[in-house]
């Protein structure tokens, strides 16, 4: 820590033991304290590396809601029958028993970016000299006429994993014969952009063993997406003629959604579904609009540190970030806490900071092994995170191949989850 | 550190640096970890110069795989010696 910000943590430190109101959490350690917010790939995967590589120098807590973490990467294949609902959830113990991270299950509600506090849903404040802000999207609900946090129920998004994840499941499953499966894909930017498209193939995986008279229609608001040509090669491979995808120039923009009569309704139709999931626009998760740290929807960072340009106190990581060209998925999150970390690590306690480096690879699975990715690696440039070297999945490769490559997102997934949990 | 000290006099190793490698290691530990053994090898313990001359070979483009190609081609000499000592260290 340097003299200045050993300073103002003393007086801090000093000022919350006598004039607070509330009451604070404290480990009553001296040591710099760095608080997490979102126990995801960026928060927690933040929270792991601060603490094992500073080696208890640093007092790090997690702020994380869920006492049982389930991903959002892999929770299509949850949907489509190749996992298991137990295997994407994962705890925080090993935090807490192998780094010393103080792991508490609340809400962050606030935070006091002049006097370093973030006050929990218990009404406790906890302090920090360096906030890390990983709070994933919210979901834009008046982003699209119709829809609403009720709505949810009967048109799930289905976009946070979990409970939602299941009631669409069920909801396939349960579809009638010759039924109708609705997809309103996100407009962009969202969370994982190849996502929509993997959930349709794991539909139609569905579908086609058990109701292979059904159909599935995409109502798309954007013209392209993520691997398209790969994608719909390998709908026409394996589901030949279950899925139609409009574009916006063709339906000319989504209307309205009504969830009691399951419509869709667009300039050129109304589309009506016995299944619908519908993903609207996203944002930046509250805590980070709360903190100051946004512009718009999501929050500017400096991509050589992703600390935000708000605050250098203040990093945010992930989803909740404006850090493209990298796209928002858990790969890009744990990338980015990464650096943040070694950061972190370099203000608090001197260690040496090594140049930002990032890298993503998204897999996305068709059919049963017919996996493809694609993936980039990055640079911290002045105004953005740039990409140096990018590669995608090739539209002729063979059936070995592509199941290479779907073992490859197992281990990537074993290995991502451990480099979170561990 | 005894170990690494044996290891430098191997040119593909002089580079190296600890710290640096801890740093760049986690790049490689979102995906290789002891855990993910099936479909991505776990490297933790492996010997260093065989990691050295096999991150050289996706450099060069002689081992495939696209995602290690990529990570592989970021990487200059002294990264690659740093990563190999780094990981050589961690427990298998």
């Amino acid at each position: 820590m340097n003299n200045l910000s050993r300073r103002a943590f003393v007086s801090f430190a000093l000022a919350s033991t006598s004039l607070l109101a509330m009451p604070a959490i404290s480990t009553g350690s001296a040591r710099p304290k760095v608080v997490v917010v979102g126990g995801g790939a960026g928060g927690a995967t933040a929270a792991r590396y601060i603490a094992k590589d500073s080696k208890g120098a640093i007092d790090v807590t997690l702020i994380e809601a869920s006492k049982q973490y389930y991903t959002c990467f892999y929770s299509n294949l949850y949907l489509g029958g190749f996992r298991e609902y137990d295997s994407i959830g994962h705890s925080y113990d090993n935090l807490s028993a192998n780094h010393g991270v103080n792991v508490v299950h609340d809400w962050a509600i606030s935070v006091d970016s002049s006097a370093r506090k973030v006050r929990l849903g218990s009404g406790a404040t906890v302090s920090y000299d360096r906030l890390v802000l990983s709070p994933g999207i919210d979901i834009k609900y008046d982003s699209i006429n119709g829809y609403s946090v009720e709505a949810q129920t009967k048109m799930p998004h289905a976009w946070k994993s979990g409970t939602q994840v299941k009631v669409l499941r069920d909801q396939v499953l349960n579809m009638p014969k010759g039924g109708t499966f609705a997809m309103v894909p996100p407009p962009n930017p969202y969370r994982c952009p190849p996502g929509p498209y993997e959930r349709i193939s794991m539909v139609a995986h569905i579908l086609k063993e058990r109701n292979p008279t059904a159909k599935i229609v995409v109502v798309d608001p954007k013209n392209k997406f993520s691997k398209q040509g790969l994608f719909m090669a390998g709908w026409e491979k394996h589901y030949p003629g279950m899925v139609e995808w409009i574009d916006n120039d063709t339906h000319g923009g989504i209307k309205n959604v009504n969830p009691e009569t399951m419509e869709i309704e667009t300039d050129l139709d109304t589309f009506k579904a016995d299944v619908a999931c519908v993903v609207p626009a996203q944002r930046a998760g509250a805590i980070a609009m709360n903190a100051g740290v946004t512009d718009g929807d999501w929050s500017p960072i400096i991509p050589a540190s992703m600390q935000t340009k708000a605050d250098s106190n203040i990093y945010v990581l992930g989803d909740a970030s404006v850090a493209s060209s990298m796209p928002k998925s858990g790969f890009s999150a744990n990338s980015q806490a990464k650096v943040a970390a070694n950061h972190i690590r370099g203000e608090l306690t001197g260690s040496k900071v090594f140049a930002a480096k990032f890298s993503n690879t998204c897999w996305s699975l068709v059919a049963t092994n017919d996996g493809i990715k694609v993936g980039a690696n990055y640079k911290a440039g002045e105004e953005k995170i740039e990409a140096v070297e990018k590669f995608v999945s090739k539209t002729d490769e063979d059936n070995a191949k592509r199941k290479k490559t779907y073992e490859e997102s197992i281990g990537w997934y074993n290995g991502i989850t451990t480099d979170m949990f561990s | 550190m005894l170990v690494f000290r044996g290891l430098v006099a191997e040119p593909l190793l002089e580079g190296a640096d600890f710290d640096y490698g801890e740093y760049l290691s986690g790049q490689c530990l979102t995906c290789h970890q002891n855990s993910s053994d099936e479909g991505i090898p776990a490297i933790n313990g492996a010997e260093a110069l065989y990691i050295a001359k096999k991150l050289i070979l996706y450099k060069n483009k002689e081992l495939e795989n696209e995602v290690m190609q990529l990570v592989a081609s970021a990487l200059d000499k002294d990264e690659i010696a740093s990563l190999a000592i780094y990981f050589n260290s961690l427990e298998k």
